[in-house]
Parts: structure tokens; sequence; C-alpha cells
């Protein structure tokens, strides 16, 4: 495919290709729930952290606002993530996978 | 027939179902395009969404989806059918159903914004959809723990070498996730030390017994099997609680025939009245499982279970690596191993005692769930999958490459099984130890392939079920924690899990429980095409590929139910002498196949009333329907 993006990667030579397949297939296989997971429960204690700094910009206010904006530069570069994260609809199925 | 000509119908229809097919769908109607932007690079978090390499992907993907399903049901298609139809049907199935069901739910959430296919239905057909979906969920659930529960509880109470290695794979769960987590220990290290230490401890189960060919192992002179064994007659010393029947003869309680054709009568089997005895050793067995997967289930994810998982992801992948290479190298270094020994065909409609139905059409197709195509792919490939995927051009090696793979899986069992003759997880653990017996060149002899079979089946098995009563307990929740509070609490949701469980385990059903966990599971697959049929139809395209199988699959899984349904009515419910929890068993299965029946219905109502609103009303003027 002539837009295809991955045509503009560096590709490795063919035995470094395939070894490096399998060493992704197999970190797929074993570890990435793993290293997801983490990622996750990262993820979720950061944001439960900004929703109770910043939680007026949802329109929860927690904290006063003096102590949110002496924090606002740390957290500005979640800020959009959290929001998008926050108010995302969720259901069961979001909490299987 | 030998393993090699299912090594080469498995590679030639895969190759050409992928290369022919699937990438002219991909190519034509979804028109998978890698330059658009995928959830994954739309909504990056670094946690839910997340660009990952398509090899990664792969991995993650068909880890996910392959569990105990192809294993299973495969083995007790052709114990039923013979393992012509069984190959059939996973070499049709997959081809034309099975990667078109994983592919198109990925896409289909992978265009709508990552949502999953519940938020989709509630979209695209009607709220109540979406509430349907969770309650068939937990039944699903529910079924799968049974069934599940019950062969390996099976498996335990009657092989002695086979405990030792789940125990140690529990303490090196336990082990392994404090060395990774707490300890901060090097990951290959513990990698070796606990998946060495595990396969050690499942091979040397058998270690000191004495096998001689068309006997009963003796387990008397093994120290480890040995100790298992006098513990296990100890408990069952008491004699049977009570009987139960399986017409079918598919219960793993019930052994293969011997020479003579004939079963022989076992401590858990009585050959003069074809009943099964439910031994104090099969409880023992039932309710350490629950412990082990109650622990899996409420224990922090990364201290048990994870590890846990981890740990049977390498056994597994090391016995069925090993497994493979036997089947190939079986036909050019031992052609009587490689010999399948099993009929290739027993009739459209098997006689089965009792008055129970098992017809090939629709019992078949839910009895092989997963290998051929399963629902529950779906529901993982829309969620877990499709928020990962970087490009749309990755969701078909990723999710049909994912379902072919697994494929595999099933052919891989069905071979095992053939080989080994018989019936049962028996005889895929003795198709196991025959084929790594091969793939070692004699190093590692039979009866330790053999264990290591067992075990690892058990292993596959066990991980999953940790994960389901997770999962159920999460969906109890959900579903019914706002009639009572008591059901979002972890411990009382996962007991009153483990219990319906349990009863359902001790009822005897075995067959038919997995029966009406395939025909759950393939109801879902069909109502995941179903979605993708009204998604399609509602942005204009064609969709006859989804289309098709869907109705297939959804005459063919109500039929199954209501076939199960009929089976258990006349020859547990009421039928006389059953012992009082198979009788309260069956009708509670009864009930189940008619709800998932009656859900299936309203959903199919539905989505033809959506049907009707997308085909009357160009698709940018139709409105989403109200929430109720």
């Amino acid at each position: 495919m002539p837009d295809d993006p991955r045509s503009t990667e560096e590709k490795p030579g063919r035995i470094r290709g395939i070894f490096g397949r399998l060493r992704e297939i197999t970190y797929g296989m074993a570890a990435h729930d793993m290293t997801r997971y983490a990622l996750r429960t990262r993820a979720s204690m950061e944001h439960l952290f900004i929703l109770t700094t910043m939680g007026d910009m949802l329109g929860i206010p927690i904290l006063p606002p003096y102590y949110s904006l002496r924090l606002l530069p740390y957290a500005v570069p979640q800020i959009s993530t959290w929001k998008r994260r926050m108010l995302r609809e969720k259901d069961l199925t979001d909490a299987m996978f | 027939m030998s393993s090699l000509w299912i090594v080469v119908i498995g590679a030639v229809v895969i190759y050409l179902a992928y290369n022919f097919y699937a990438r002219r769908i991909d190519r034509t109607v979804m028109e998978a395009d890698a330059a658009k932007a995928t959830p994954a690079r739309m909504y990056m978090d670094g946690a839910d969404f997340m660009p990952t390499s398509r090899f990664v992907l792969y991995g993650y993907h068909f880890k996910s989806i392959a569990a105990a399903g192809p294993i299973v049901g495969v083995i007790t298609a052709a114990n039923l059918w013979g393992w012509l139809p069984s190959i059939l049907w996973l070499m049709i199935g997959v081809t034309f159903i099975g990667w078109a069901s994983d592919y198109s739910a990925i896409m289909m959430a992978v265009r709508n914004d990552g949502n999953s296919l519940s938020a989709i239905a509630h979209r695209l057909i009607s709220p109540r959809t979406r509430r349907i979906l969770f309650v068939f969920i937990f039944f699903y659930l529910l079924l799968i723990a049974g069934a599940f529960v019950g062969i390996m509880a099976a498996i335990l109470a009657a092989r002695p070498d086979v405990p030792f290695g789940i125990l140690v794979l529990a303490v090196m769960g336990l082990f392994g996730g404090y060395a990774i987590y707490r300890m901060r220990m090097s990951i290959i290290g513990v990698t070796i030390l606990t998946v060495g230490l595990t396969l050690a401890a499942m091979a040397l189960g058998p270690l000191g017994a004495t096998f001689e060919a068309g006997k009963a192992p003796n387990w008397a002179t093994a120290p480890i099997a040995g100790f298992v064994d006098s513990l296990n007659k100890s408990i069952n010393a008491s004699g049977p609680l009570y009987a139960v029947v399986d017409p079918t003869a598919a219960d793993p309680r019930i052994p293969p025939p011997g020479a003579d054709g004939k079963r022989p009568t076992t401590a858990s089997y009585n050959a003069t009245t074809g009943e099964i005895n439910v031994l104090p050793g099969f409880l023992v067995a039932s309710l350490l499982l629950l412990i082990f997967s109650y622990l899996g289930a409420n224990m922090a994810i990364w201290r048990f279970a994870q590890p846990v998982n981890y740990i049977g992801f390498w056994i597994m992948a090391i016995v069925i690596l090993a497994s493979a290479i036997g089947a190939v190298l079986a036909p050019f270094t031992n052609a009587g191993v490689a010999a399948f020994k099993i009929p290739d065909f027993k009739g459209f409609s098997p006689q089965i005692a009792g008055g129970a139905l098992q017809p090939l059409w629709p019992m078949l197709f839910v009895t092989i769930a997963c290998g051929a195509i399963s629902g529950w792919h779906a529901l993982f490939g829309s969620v877990g999958t499709a928020r990962q995927l970087e490009y749309e051009t990755d969701a078909l090696p990723v999710g049909g490459g994912g379902m072919f793979s697994e494929n595999t899986l099933g052919l891989l069992s069905l071979t095992a099984v053939a080989i080994a003759g018989g019936a049962g997880a028996g005889a895929f653990a003795a198709g196991v130890g025959s084929l790594i017996n091969v793939a070692s060149f004699g190093l590692i002899g039979v009866p330790f392939g053999t264990a290591l079979g067992f075990g690892t089946f058990v292993v596959i098995v066990l991980t999953v079920v940790q994960l389901v009563f997770r999962v159920m307990r999460v969906t109890l929740g959900e579903w019914l924690g706002d009639r009572w509070v008591g059901f979002k609490n972890q411990h009382i949701a996962s007991i009153i899990g483990m219990v319906v469980t349990m009863a359902l385990v001790l009822s005897g059903t075995w067959v038919y429980l997995w029966q009406m966990f395939g025909a759950s599971n393939q109801l879902m697959a069909a109502l995941s095409l179903l979605l993708v049929t009204i998604w399609l139809r509602s942005v204009g395209r064609n969709p006859a590929f989804a289309a098709i199988p869907m109705l297939f699959m959804y005459v063919t899984t109500v039929a199954a139910s209501l076939v199960t349904a009929y089976n258990l009515f006349v020859t547990i419910a009421t039928k006389s002498g059953q012992a009082a929890i198979s009788v309260v068993g069956a009708w509670a299965m009864i009930a189940v196949a008619l709800l998932l029946v009656v859900a299936a219905l309203v959903i199919a109502w539905d989505a033809w009333h959506a049907w009707n609103r997308y085909r009357t009303v160009p698709p940018e003027e139709v409105q989403a329907p109200a929430a109720a």
C-alpha cells in the first residue's frame, strides 16, 4: 500500500527481523497483559489523584481552589487524558478486560 | 489417516482462507486503511488506549482467546461423532465464520471510537440489548466455570500423579508474584526457576509407578502419586455419596472401552448399571479447585492470578510446541504412533441410551466451540485488542490470525485424542504423552509425557477458571449490586458464584453443562455477527460475510439449547431414581437454557427492527434510540 505509514519505517535485516518478531510475539503472549495491568493501575491512581485535586474541571469541587492552583502545573500534561478517561462511558465489559 | 494429514490439511486450508477470503473481505468490504487514525492513536492515554506493535498484539490476542475450549470441545466431539465431522467443522467453521467473527468485532469497535460490543448494541439496536447481554454474560461465565471445574475435579480425583504439579504451581505462583513485584528479581531468573520447578513437579508425579500395557497403573510404588493415591483411598473409604448418569458417556469419569469393547468398572463408574459414582474424593477435588480459584479471584491480581497465568503460559507453550513437533515427526519416525485409532464417523445421530438426542446438527456445532468460532473472542477483541490497534490494517493479522492460530490448537487436540484412541481428557493426555515421546526421540517416556499432558490440561483450564470467577464477581456486582449491596462485596459475590458452580458440578450433568456453555458461547458469537451486520447495514456496506454465518449460528445455537433442555428433561429431570441434586441441577439448567433462548429471541426481535430502521432511512438520518 503506497500510503501505508509503515512503509517509511526503517526495516531490520531478514534474520534480525524474524527474531525481533518472534520476541515481540512471545512478549505479547507471556507478559503484555501484566505490563498493561500495571500501566492501567498506575493510570487509575494518577487519575484518582487528579480528580481529588482538579475535580472542579469536571464540576466536582473537592479541594479548595488555592491548592488546586498550586498543583496545576504538575497536572497539566495529564489533564486531557484524564478528562477523556473520566468522562468516557464505561460498562461491565470495560471492567472485564 | 495420520497426524501428518492433519498438519497438511490445516496448513492448506488456513493459507487459502486467509489469503483468498479474509484478505478480500478486509480489502473490499471493510476497506481497512492504514492512514485512518485508530482509537488507540486518537485517544492514547497510556493505559486503555495504547498503539501497540501488531506482533505484540497478535501474541496478546492469541493468548487471551486460546484456552481450554478448543481442547475440551474437540475431544468430546471426537468421542461422540468421530474425527471426520470434527475436523470438517473445525476447518469450515474457521474459514467462513470464526475469523470473520473475531476480525469484524475488532474492526467494528475500531470504527466506533473503541466502544465495546455492548455499548455499540446500546446505540445501534436498543438499550435493552445491552442489559440482556449482561445477563447473558453472567450465565455464560457460570456455565464455563461449571464445565471446567467438573472436568478438572474428575482428573484430579482419578489421577494421583496430577495434584502435586498443581500444588507446586500454586506455590510457584505465590513466590513468582512476590519475587517479581516485591523483591524486584529478574523476570528471566524467576521464569526459569518457577517454570522449571513446576514442570519438574508435573513430570515427577508418576515417578516410581509401574505401568503395564492394558492394565491400570500401579501407583503404590510411586512416592508422590502413591501418597496421593492412598490419601484418595482413605477419603473414598466411606463409599460413593450418590450416583448420577451420563447416557452420552462423555463424562470424564467414565473410562474408555477396553480391548473387548466394554467399559471396565472402576471406583467412579459402575459398568453394570452405567452409573457414575460421585465419590468424596471428587467433592474434595472440586472444593480444592474452588479454593484455588477463590485466591485467584480475590487476592491482588499481581500476587497470585497473574503469576500463575504467567507460569501456566510457559508450561502450555512448551508442552504444545513439543506436541506439535511430535505430530509432524511421528509419521516419519513412528508411523504406529501417528495413525488414528478412533472411528472416523459414528453416524449423524449416534445411539444414546435413555432417549437422549445427540444429532450431528446442531450439537456438533456447539460441542466444538472455540476452535471454530467463539463469542468470547469477539467480546475480548472489541475491548482488549481494538483499543491497542495501531493501524486498521493490523486488524486482520491480529484478529483473524489469532483465530486461525487457535484453530491449529483444536487440530492438535484432535490429533492427540485420535492417535491415543479412547475418549476424553485421558485420551488427550495419552496422545500428548506419545507426541512428546516422539518429539524428544524417546528421552521423555510416555507415562511422564502423559502426566505432563494431564497437568498441562489442568493448568490451561485452571488459569481460565480463576479469571472467570474474577469476572463473574464483577459481573454480579454490576448486574445486581444496586438491588443488594452485598453483591458488590467481592467475597460475597465470589462465594455466591462458587456455590452455584459447585451445585452444577455436583449435579452430574457435565456433558450438558459443556454443550450449554458451547451453545451460549456460539450464541454470543452470533450476537456479535448480528451487531456487525446491523452496523455494516447502517454504514451502507454489504453485510453478507457476517449475516450468512450469523443466521446459521443463530439457528444452530438456539436449536442446540432446546435439544440440551430436552435431553436434561428426559434423561435426568423426569427420570425416576435420580439423586435429588441431579434433578434440581437438571431443572436449573433447563431454566438457564430457556432463558438464553428467550434472551436471544428478544435481541433478534430488536435487531430486526434496527435492520428495518437502517434499511428504510439513510444511515446519516437515523437517530439513536432513546435510553429506556
